[in-house]
C-alpha cells in the first residue's frame, strides 16, 4: 500500500507475487512498466472509498495480505488485514499506531517508561501542562520552564514535533491549526531507533540504528556503546511487541538510553522508516530487508521462507554503513561543490547530491527534516571514525 | 597525478553490481550513484584506464538509457566543452561518452550505431576544440566557469585521449597551434614543447608540405638545431664534439641554433653547451649564437665582461630559456642602464628565503641538479626582462600582478630586480596606498587559494605578494561610491598609470551610465585621428568585460592597453597584452582578438580599435589633455561601438541615458 520503487524491486527480484495500491496518478507508470497496480483513492474515505471496496478490488489478485509502506496507509492496511485474518483488533492496532496519545496509554499500561503526556486542544492547555510538569519538578521562582514536546497525533516521525521551551515561547509559536496534539515532557537520554521484524509475534530479526545527528545521519550496525545494549533492547523491544499484541511486520520504536540502562519508550511505527536505514541495514547485514519486511507481515510464510531471506542468526556485519543526509545551509545558491576530502576519504563510497538550477532558493519552512537534496554513503570498520565523518560532512556546506 | 586506489575500483564494481542487478525502475537512482564514482575515478589517470575497460560493460548496462547521450552517433562535438563545463554528473557522463567513443575508435568495442572511424573523427573534432584542455591551460572564461576538480577531469580526460587515439585528422590544426603558441613568445614553453613533442612523436613530419617544414623548424629547434646536435644525441657527446671543431664548425652551430632561436623563441638544451664553450673560448662568435641585432652586438662589446659572468653562472641544459631572454635583453639595450646592471650584480648575492625556495623548486620540473634555485631566479628575471610581454598569470586568477610585473619590466626594470630581491630574500614586500605601508606578509588572503606553480620563476616569486597587497588596496577602496580601481591601479603600478579614470558603470546605482560620453572619452584620449596625433607613451591598466563566443557576459578582467596603430591594410587597431596565457581569444559578435598577421608584436594582441572598445569599462586617461580633443570625436564612432556593448555584457546592466560630467 503507496507507491515505492525501490519495493516494488524488491518484490520482482523475490519473485513473490504483488500488487500495488496507490494513487490513480501512478496507474499511467505502472501501466508502463507492467506493474500490477490497484488505483485507489486513499485519501478518501467513503461509500466508494473504503476497505470492504477495495478488497473486492483486489480480490482478481488474490492478495491475502496488506502491507503499509507509509504512515498514511497504515490504517487501510490495518484494515484489510483484519478482514484477511478475520480479527477486528488488527485494525484497532492499525489505529492505536496512527494515534500517538493512544500508543502512549497503552504503552504506559503495558509497564513500559513514558513521560508525561497529556491531549491538548488549544495554547491554554499546553501550558496548563507546562505549569503542571513544573509543579511536579519543583520549579522556583526565576527558575526555567520544564520542556514540552508537542506533536500532532498522526504524522510521521518527526513531522510537526516541536520543543517548547517556555511559556513565552508557546504564546510566540502555537496556533490554532496544531490542535488537537499530544503534549509530552521531555525524555532524557540517548535516542536511537531500532526495527524489529516480528512474525507470529516474535522478534525474527532486530536491527540498531545508531543517530548521529536526527534527520540528518545514522549508521549501522550500532556502535559499540550500544552494541552492549543490544540484550537488554531486544529484550525491551519484545516486551513492547507483547505489549501491543503485535504479530506480524516490522516495527520501528525510538528509545532514550538513560545512563542508568533504563529506556524510555519514546514511540513507534509500523511502516518503511526515513533516512535510508533499511538501504543501510541491507547492506551491513547482507540481506534485502525490503523483501523481509513485506514477508514478515505474511501470516502464511513459512520459517524455511523466512530463513531464506534474513540474516543467519548471530549474523555480524563486517562494515558499518552509514549516510548522511544533505541539505543546503543557504537560502540561494548555484552549485554543487564537493570537497576533495570527501572524494579522498577511504570510508566514501558514493552520493547521489543533485546540482541546483541556476539561483535556486529554498523556503525557509519545512515539514519534518523537509526534502534533502541527496546522501552521501560511508561505509568502514570504526564507528567511531563513522561518527566523526557524519559529524563533519553534516556541517560542510555543499551548496554555495 | 593521482592514483586511484583498490578500495575505489572495489566500491565502483560494487554499484555496478547493483546497477545491472536493478530494474528499469531504479536504475537512474543507482547510475546517479554510479556517476560520483565516475566523478572520482575520472580524477586520475589509472581510473580512466580502468573505466575504458568498463565502458562496453556500462554502455550495455544501461548507463546511457534515458540521456542525452543514449545514441553516440548523435553526439554533436562542438557541445562538448559546454556540457563539461556544466560540472558534476552532467560533466561525469560527458566524460563517459568520450569514453565510450574512444573505445568504439580504437575498436576496444564495436557498435552497430557508429563505425570505427566515424567514433575516430569525431574525437579528432572532440580534440580540436578542446585543446586548451590537453595543454592544460585554459582561457580565462573557462577558468571563471569550473571548478578546480571539474578542471582536472577535464585535464586528465583529454591527455588521456590524446594519449590513446590516433592523432593523424589533428595535425594540421596542431601545427597551427605551435606556430600561433611560439607567435606570442611566452616565457614559459611548456605548453610548446609538450605540444611539438607530442607532434614528433606521433606523426611523420619528414614530408614536403607547408605543414610538415613548419612543424620541422619546431621540432629541430628543440632537439636538432644544428647539425652538431642532430648527429650527438647526448649533451655530453656535443660537448666532445664541440672541444674538437674548428672555428668554422662552430661558427656554423652558432649560426644554427641563433637562427632557430631567433625564428621559433625556443632554446634548446645544446645552446647552453655551445654559448658556453663560446664565452670561454670564442667571445666573437657569442653575438652570433644570441642572433644578436646591432644594438645587441654594441652591448654584448661594452658589457661582455657582467654578461659573461650572467652566462657562466646561469645558463644550463634545462635552464637554457634565458638564453633567448638574454639576447632580447641586449637588443633592447637594457645593460646599458647602470641600475639594470647593479641590480643583476644584487641578485647574484641574494641570500634566497626558504619559503621561496620551495616555491621555485615547486615550479620546476626537470630541474637541472647542480643549478640552484638562485641561478634559477636569476634565469627567470632575465627572461622577464627580455620578454615583457611574455608574462602569463598561469591558472590563477591573478591577471593584476601579471599585468603589473609586464609593465615594470618595460618601464621600471631596475625596480622590477629589486622588487624580485627584496621578495626573493625576505618573502615579504611592502608598498604604499594612502600614506599607509601594506606588509604582504602582516595581510590577509589574496585573490589566490592555491597558487598553481606552473609559471614562471619572477611570478612564482612575486605573484603571492603582489595578489595580497592589490587585494587588501582594494578591501580598502571599496564603498568610496566608485571604481576601486581607481585608485588602486596608480598606487600598484605607479606613476605611469594617469589619475584621471574613467568607468562606464557606476556603482551605487549599478547600472552603465553615459555610455556615449565614456567612450567618446576613450577616442579623445586614444585614437591618433581623434586627439592630434598623440601616441600612448606607457601601457595603460584598462578593466575588460570579457564575454564568450556568444558575447555572453562571464565577468571582469584586467588587460593592458599598449599602443594604437593602423596595420598595413590602414585599418586602425588597439594592441594590448592579454595576461591570460593565451591572447587567442573569441568574445563573440565577431570580436575576435589575433596574435598574428594584424602588425603584433610577439605578445600582443590586437583588434579593430572600436571593438576593442566595445568590451572596455574602465581605464585610465589625463583629464587635462583629452578635454580639447572631446568634441571633435564624431557620433558615427560612437554608434559602432554602442551596439555591439548593448547587446552583449550591455544585457546584464541596466542602461541610463542620462549626460555624466566626466
Amino acid at each position: 500500500m503507496g507507491w515505492s520503487l525501490p519495493v516494488i524491486e524488491s518484490m520482482q527480484k523475490l519473485g513473490k507475487p504483488y500488487v500495488v495500491v496507490s494513487f490513480p496518478d501512478f496507474a499511467p507508470y505502472a501501466a508502463e512498466h507492467n506493474i500490477p497496480f490497484v488505483p485507489y483513492q486513499l485519501d478518501e474515505w467513503s461509500d466508494t472509498s473504503n476497505s470492504l471496496d477495495l478488497v473486492e478490488k483486489l480480490k482478481p489478485y488474490n492478495a491475502d495480505v496488506a502491507v503499509p509502506l507509509y504512515e498514511e496507509t497504515v490504517e487501510w492496511a490495518g484494515a484489510l488485514n483484519s478482514i484477511y485474518r478475520n480479527d477486528p483488533r488488527v485494525l484497532n492496532r492499525a489505529f492505536l499506531f496512527r494515534n500517538k496519545a493512544i500508543m502512549k496509554r497503552k504503552a504506559l499500561i503495558g509497564g513500559l517508561r513514558v513521560g508525561l503526556f497529556e491531549e491538548v486542544y488549544s495554547k491554554d492547555g499546553v501550558k496548563a501542562f507546562m505549569r503542571r510538569l513544573n509543579e511536579a519538578n519543583l520549579q522556583l521562582e526565576g527558575e526555567e520552564d520544564s520542556w514540552v514536546h508537542i506533536k500532532p497525533f498522526a504524522s510521521a516521525g518527526t513531522v510537526g514535533h516541536r520543543l517548547m521551551k517556555s511559556m513565552a515561547q508557546i504564546d510566540e509559536e502555537c496556533e490554532d491549526g496544531d490542535f488537537p496534539c499530544l503534549a509530552e515532557s521531555h525524555l532524557p537520554g540517548r535516542e536511537f531507533s531500532c526495527e524489529a521484524f516480528i512474525h507470529k509475534g516474535k522478534i525474527r530479526f532486530l536491527n540498531i540504528t545508531e543517530y548521529v545527528k536526527l534527520g540528518y545521519s545514522n549508521f549501522i550496525p550500532e556502535g559499540n556503546y550500544l552494541e552492549t545494549k543490544r540484550e537488554l533492547i531486544h529484550k525491551q523491544v519484545q516486551k513492547m511487541v507483547d505489549i501491543f499484541g503485535i504479530e506480524f511486520g516490522m516495527v520501528h520504536p525510538e528509545w532514550f538510553l538513560t545512563e542508568n540502562d533504563e529506556l524510555n519508550f519514546g514511540e513507534t511505527a509500523c511502516r518503511i522508516p526515513g533516512g535510508h536505514i533499511l538501504e543501510l541495514c541491507s547492506k551491513s547485514y547482507e540481506f534485502d530487508a525490503l523483501a523481509a519486511f513485506v514477508v514478515s507481515h505474511d501470516p502464511n510464510a513459512t520459517d524455511e521462507e523466512l530463513d531464506a531471506i534474513f540474516p543467519p542468526k548471530g549474523f555480524k556485519p563486517e562494515y558499518y554503513h552509514g549516510n548522511v543526509m544533505i541539505y543546503p545551509h543557504k537560502r540561494q545558491f548555484s552549485k554543487l561543490e564537493i570537497p576533495e576530502e570527501l572524494n579522498n576519504d577511504p570510508y566514501f563510497i558514493e552520493h547521489s547530491l543533485v546540482p541546483p538550477y541556476e539561483g535556486q532558493k529554498i523556503s525557509g519552512d519545512r515539514g519534518g527534516f523537509g526534502n534533502h537534496f541527496g546522501t552521501i554513503n560511508f561505509k568502514g570498520e570504526d564507528p567511531d571514525r563513522m561518527t566523526e565523518l557524519l559529524k563533519h560532512y553534516q556541517k560542510v556546506d555543499f551548496y554555495v | 597525478m593521482e592514483i586511484a586506489s583498490d578500495r575505489i575500483f572495489q566500491n565502483f564494481e560494487k554499484s555496478l553490481e547493483e546497477f545491472k542487478e536493478s530494474i528499469e525502475l531504479t536504475k537512474q537512482e543507482k547510475a546517479a550513484k554510479l556517476a560520483s564514482q565516475v566523478d572520482i575515478l575520472s580524477q586520475s589517470r589509472n581510473g580512466l584506464v580502468y573505466l575504458l575497460q568498463k565502458i562496453g560493460e556500462l554502455d550495455r548496462a544501461g548507463i546511457f538509457n534515458n540521456t542525452v547521450w543514449s545514441e553516440p552517433d548523435k553526439l554533436i562535438p562542438l557541445l562538448v566543452k559546454g556540457t563539461l563545463k556544466v560540472g558534476h554528473p552532467t560533466s561525469s557522463f560527458e566524460i563517459l561518452s568520450e569514453l565510450r567513443l574512444l573505445a568504439f575508435a580504437t575498436g576496444i568495442e564495436k557498435s552497430d550505431k557508429i563505425a570505427q572511424k566515424d567514433a575516430q573523427s569525431f574525437l579528432e573534432e572532440v580534440m580540436v576544440h578542446n585543446l586548451e584542455f590537453a595543454h592544460q591551460d585554459v582561457s580565462e572564461e573557462t577558468r571563471l566557469a569550473m571548478p578546480v576538480r571539474e578542471l582536472k577531469k577535464a585535464f586528465n580526460l583529454f591527455g588521456f585521449i590524446v594519449s590513446e587515439i590516433d592523432l593523424q585528422g589533428v595535425y594540421e590544426k596542431l601545427a597551427e597551434e605551435i606556430r600561433l603558441i611560439c607567435a606570442q613568445r611566452p616565457i614559459m614553453t611548456r605548453k610548446a614543447r609538450e605540444l611539438i613533442r607530442l607532434v614528433n612523436e606521433r606523426f611523420d613530419t619528414t614530408g614536403d608540405s607547408e605543414t610538415d617544414r613548419s612543424v620541422r623548424l619546431y621540432i629541430n629547434a628543440i632537439y636538432a638545431p644544428s647539425e652538431g646536435a642532430r648527429n650527438n644525441a647526448s649533451l655530453k657527446d656535443y660537448e666532445h664534439f664541440l672541444s674538437e671543431s674548428s672555428v668554422a664548425t662552430l661558427e656554423r652551430e652558432a649560426r644554427a641554433m641563433g637562427d632557430h632561436m631567433n625564428a621559433t623563441g625556443l632554446v634548446s638544451g645544446y645552446h647552453s653547451v655551445l654559448l658556453k664553450k663560446l664565452v670561454a673560448d670564442y667571445e666573437d662568435l657569442v653575438p652570433v649564437c644570441l642572433h644578436l641585432n646591432d644594438r645587441g652586438v654594441a652591448e654584448w662589446e661594452k658589457f661582455h665582461g657582467l654578461i659573461s659572468t650572467l652566462i657562466n653562472e646561469t645558463v644550463s641544459p634545462d635552464n637554457c630559456q634565458c638564453i633567448y631572454g638574454l639576447a632580447r635583453m641586449l637588443g633592447k639595450s637594457l645593460f646599458s642602464r647602470r641600475p639594470v646592471r647593479v641590480g643583476l650584480e644584487n641578485l647574484r648575492k641574494v641570500k634566497i628565503h626558504s619559503m621561496v625556495e620551495k616555491r621555485i623548486s615547486k615550479s620546476l620540473i626537470n630541474k637541472d641538479a647542480d643549478v640552484t634555485v638562485l641561478q634559477y631566479l636569476i634565469g627567470g628575471t632575465i627572461k622577464v626582462l627580455g620578454q615583457h610581454l611574455g608574462v602569463g598569470q598561469g591558472n590563477n586568477p591573478t591577471c593584476q600582478s601579471a599585468r603589473g610585473i609586464s609593465m615594470w619590466s618595460q618601464h621600471a626594470p631596475a625596480m622590477l630586480i629589486d622588487m624580485i630581491i627584496t621578495v626573493a630574500a625576505q618573502n615579504d614586500l611592502v608598498m604604499r596606498f594612502d600614506n599607509q605601508d601594506l606588509t604582504s606578509n602582516q595581510l590577509g588572503k589574496g585573490l589566490l587559494d592555491n597558487l598553481d606553480h606552473n609559471l614562471d620563476v619572477v611570478s612564482v616569486v612575486l605573484v603571492p605578494h603582489l595578489d595580497k597587497i592589490y587585494n587588501e588596496m582594494m578591501r580598502r577602496s571599496s564603498f568610496r561610491g566608485e571604481d576601486p580601481h581607481k585608485w588602486v591601479n596608480p598606487a600598484m603600478y605607479g606613476q605611469w598609470v594617469h589619475v584621471g579614470f574613467a568607468s562606464c558603470y557606476d556603482y551605487p546605482s549599478n547600472s552603465i551610465v553615459d555610455y556615449a560620453g565614456f567612450v567618446k572619452i576613450f577616442y579623445a584620449a586614444f585614437h591618433p585621428d581623434f586627439n592630434g596625433q598623440h601616441q600612448m607613451v606607457y601601457p595603460n591598466p584598462v578593466g575588460i568585460f570579457l564575454t564568450t563566443n556568444k558575447g555572453v557576459m562571464v565577468g571582469l578582467h584586467a588587460i593592458s592597453l599598449l599602443r594604437v596603430d593602423k596595420n598595413k591594410k590602414g585599418e586602425m587597431r588597439a594592441y594590448f597584452l592579454n595576461p591570460n596565457n593565451e591572447g587567442r581569444q573569441d568574445w563573440g559578435q565577431g570580436i575576435k582578438p589575433t596574435v598574428f598577421g594584424n602588425g603584433e608584436k610577439p605578445g600582443e594582441s590586437s583588434l579593430p580599435f572600436y571593438q576593442f572598445v566595445a568590451r572596455v569599462y574602465a581605464f585610465h586617461y589625463s583629464a587635462l589633455d583629452v578635454k580639447s580633443w572631446l568634441s571633435l570625436v564624431p557620433q558615427e564612432e560612437i554608434s559602432k561601438v554602442e551596439p555591439l556593448a548593448k547587446e552583449s555584457w550591455g544585457k546584464s546592466y541596466v542602461w541610463n541615458q542620462q549626460t555624466k560630467l566626466w
